[in-house]
């Protein structure tokens, strides 16, 4: 009998505030948990509007301490409570003026993992992410949940295969890549590279996009989160590209090992002959 | 939209045509590129020939002005290559007795099909013959292009649902066509219906790569319009010309959007595709069996699942979907009409069937802005068959329960075992002595100059409440001594003594079966 992972994304609209937001992903996690999700993981920011729209300090107040914030421990409880395994995306302060774009895990009896700040930070139109945000060196954090052996890639990451790769030298089964990203830029990647990068590292991505234009810009977030598997194939249908939406798919983690004896990328790789790739 | 159709014959059609024939024709170079495109057919000498070329033509030549000079020929060939001329056919004769070996190699590194004829005709003979099968072939092009799209138009403007539009388009097509979302949903089918099943079997896979590759004889056209991309609109199959079957995909796609555009937002194809394959589960007509392959290629998980069928009363179709998109359910949902939704849930066996419809059916509670829907359900069943009776049961127990859903203490989930005597008296509906039963009964209270369709209510709650006074009082807003009186013209008029209890329930089941007639 082969292992399934119930796995879970959820994306959905800014909904004017912060609280009623962290209300809308309280409820996505007991609504995961009734249908006996193990692990459940928000889109970037979740908390937030995408507010890198716009470059405004004032939104310097939405990054929390990560784990000592009141957002991941509010989250540690219904972890705790319904017994799933959390990854949430979020702004976090270091200290006053580090800040990061940050994905907090969260075990499913409630305990803080760890975190991964996010590497690759854009800096283009409505994406003014350097604004808010320090690069992140995490050095490619796998978390060993209940649920399984998970990696996040957040955002912009996506376009850049070496973390992926690091991910899946680390041992990742899914990696979770929480995006917020507008239709206009890039909507033909969006089912390009993330099946690709699953291909490539023989693993599950769970791809997550918000929905719906918020009011700091024109940025169109077009949603249709999704499940890939490591031949590239769709888990289930892709999500909708304006309605909010909670995806659970069953993951067969047999796939993952069918077709890394298929395909020896892990063994044939030749790590000895890309040091142009890290030649600064 | 573009049609960048041309009505063609290719080289190796040419080639076989009977007077061609007789020239004894032999391919010397490019014989791997015999399919290209003849458009034209054109009669060349000079030698800088590719300037007076616009790509597709047949060049005839008898090499007259190129005897002798190597480097002109290689020029003429490459010359024509440039100008991506279709093929070149050089007569036999005064200028070369035999194939020009420097032509053939420099035809053949560019992969230009070279044709020498070794009994050379007038050229005028097959310039005449091509070009008006040419002609004809453009004259038929454009005769189906406009008799499709006058027959698609005509259906549109007569207003006709989008499956005789598809059923048109699979007549001409002569196979199975598809209609498919972005997500690879199929939302509607036409053709013969074996072969739709054999194309819907192994959809999803070949949905990716259809219209990938050349001659593989699937041929897709992109719906969409005003910015937004739809679908696309496949011929799974087709065994005319390729040009032909692009043309047709691409009739069938204007026609389609012009029929999405003006049937405005009544019902998107994602809920007509639902509802017809709900309904033929429902009604039994099809074996469901046969039904499994559209019920995949709709995106509804089949293998190894849970099937629970419920029917929501007072529902909203878009609604429920989206409820359903919240809690991440995998599901359909109909409209039934009659003010009922079917919902069709596909579960992983491992999860609890009932706490989950439950927890929908709380979730609908909560989401709602009018009311609360009743929700009604068969038993689970982990068998695709099982699903048609699943639903009747589900929409039998809905039906019974549509009235006095105030006055009952209704769990949820409504199930056949919660509609008692309703639901037995539902299914008795039409039977003519239960009908005469329940007029004779309540003919107090229905009939006569002074009936009063207030007393009917009263009555109504004060059984269904189980003959609760206070109750009945409280739903009804009046006092207790106010329904006393109203009670005792209930009695008077009807003429019974309503705390007997075989009285009572005689004019229970009267009303019952009097409340289903009203439906």
């Amino acid at each position: 009998m082969s292992r399934v992972i119930r796995a879970a994304v959820f994306q959905t609209a800014w909904t004017g505030d912060k609280e009623s937001m962290i209300q809308v992903h309280e409820q996505a996690v007991r609504d995961a948990a009734a249908q006996g999700a193990q692990v459940l993981c928000f889109q970037e920011l979740f908390y937030g509007p995408y507010f890198c729209q716009v470059q405004d300090s004032a939104f310097y107040e939405y990054a929390e301490q990560i784990p000592d914030g009141p957002i991941v421990k509010r989250f540690q409880a219904l972890a705790k409570e319904h017994g799933i395994v959390l990854v949430l995306p979020m702004y976090e302060e270091e200290q006053p003026g580090v800040l990061y774009n940050t994905a907090a895990v969260i075990d499913a009896d409630g305990s803080y993992l760890g975190k991964y700040r996010k590497t690759h930070i854009p800096q283009v139109k409505g994406f003014w992410e350097k604004f808010y945000f320090r690069p992140g060196r995490s050095d490619w954090p796998v978390f060993d949940t209940k649920a399984g052996r998970i990696g996040v890639y957040i955002c912009y990451d996506r376009h850049f295969p070496e973390g992926w790769r690091a991910l899946g030298l680390a041992g990742a089964e899914i990696v979770f890549n929480p995006s917020a990203t507008s239709r206009g830029l890039s909507a033909y990647l969006w089912q390009l590279e993330q099946p690709a990068a699953a291909v490539a590292n023989e693993y599950f991505v769970g791809a997550i996009n918000r929905v719906g234009v918020e009011e700091l810009g024109d940025n169109d977030f077009y949603g249709t989160s999704y499940f890939v598997d490591p031949e590239a194939q769709f888990v289930g249908e892709v999500a909708s590209d304006k309605e909010t939406e909670l995806l659970v798919r069953d993951l067969d983690m047999a796939k993952l090992r069918e077709v890394r004896d298929r395909w020896q990328f892990y063994r044939d790789r030749a790590p000895g002959a890309y040091t142009p790739l890290t030649t600064p | 939209m573009t049609t960048a159709l041309e009505p063609v014959l290719s080289v190796r059609q040419v080639l076989t045509l009977d007077r061609v024939l007789a020239g004894e024709p032999e391919v010397v170079a490019g014989a791997g590129h015999l399919d290209r495109p003849v458009r034209w057919v054109h009669v060349a000498e000079a030698a800088d020939v590719g300037v007076m070329l616009s790509g597709g033509e047949m060049v005839l030549t008898t090499g007259v002005l190129l005897a002798g000079d190597e480097e002109k020929q290689v020029e003429y060939i490459r010359s024509l290559y440039r100008a991506e001329a279709a093929a070149v056919v050089l007569g036999l004769g005064r200028a070369f007795p035999a194939p020009p070996d420097v032509m053939r190699r420099a035809a053949e590194r560019c992969g230009l099909p070279m044709v020498v004829l070794h009994r050379p005709f007038p050229f005028a003979e097959l310039t005449e013959e091509v070009q008006s099968r040419l002609v004809r072939r453009k004259f038929a092009t454009v005769s189906l292009s406009e008799s499709v799209r006058t027959a698609l138009t005509g259906l549109i403007t007569a207003g006709a649902p989008l499956q005789r539009l598809l059923d048109e388009i699979a007549l001409h097509a002569g196979c199975p066509v598809v209609l498919a979302n972005l997500a690879h949903r199929v939302l509607a089918t036409a053709g013969e219906r074996s072969a739709v099943d054999d194309v819907l079997r192994d959809w999803e896979r070949i949905a990716r790569q259809a219209g990938v590759g050349e001659g593989d004889r699937w041929v897709r056209a992109e719906l969409g319009g005003r910015g937004e991309h739809w679908g696309r609109i496949v011929l799974c199959g087709y065994r005319g010309d390729s040009p032909i079957g692009r043309l047709l995909a691409e009739r069938a796609a204007e026609a389609l959007v012009l029929h999405r555009m003006l049937g405005g937002a009544a019902h998107s194809w994602e809920e007509q595709s639902a509802q017809s394959l709900l309904t033929d589960l429902a009604l039994g007509v099809v074996p469901p069996r046969q039904l499994l392959p559209r019920a995949r290629a709709a995106g509804l998980p089949v293998n190894r699942r849970t099937f629970v069928p419920l029917v929501i009363r007072d529902g909203d179709p878009v609604a429920l979907d989206r409820v359903l998109r919240l809690l991440g359910l995998p599901g359909l949902v109909a409209e039934l009409g009659d003010g009922a939704t079917a919902v069709l849930l596909s579960l992983a066996r491992d999860q609890d069937a009932a706490a989950l419809a439950a927890y929908f059916a709380t979730r609908l509670r909560t989401e709602s802005e009018a009311g609360a829907p009743v929700v009604a359900a068969a038993d689970a069943c982990t068998a695709w068959e099982g699903v048609p009776a699943g639903l009747r049961e589900a929409r039998h127990v809905a039906d019974a329960v549509a009235e006095h859903t105030a006055a009952l203490d209704l769990p949820v989930v409504v199930r056949l075992k919660d509609v008692r005597l309703r639901g037995l008296v539902r299914l008795l509906r039409d039977n003519p002595h239960v009908q005469s039963f329940a007029e004779r009964e309540l003919d107090g209270l229905l009939c006569g100059p002074d009936a009063e369709p207030d007393l009917l209510a009263v009555l109504r709650t004060y059984l269904a409440t189980g003959r609760n006074k206070s109750r009945t009082a409280q739903l009804h807003h009046v006092s207790r001594p106010a329904l006393y009186r109203r009670l005792e013209a209930i009695q008077v008029r009807l003429g019974v003594d309503l705390d007997d209890f075989e009285q009572a329930a005689s004019v229970h089941i009267a009303l019952l079966a009097h409340d289903t007639q009203h439906r």
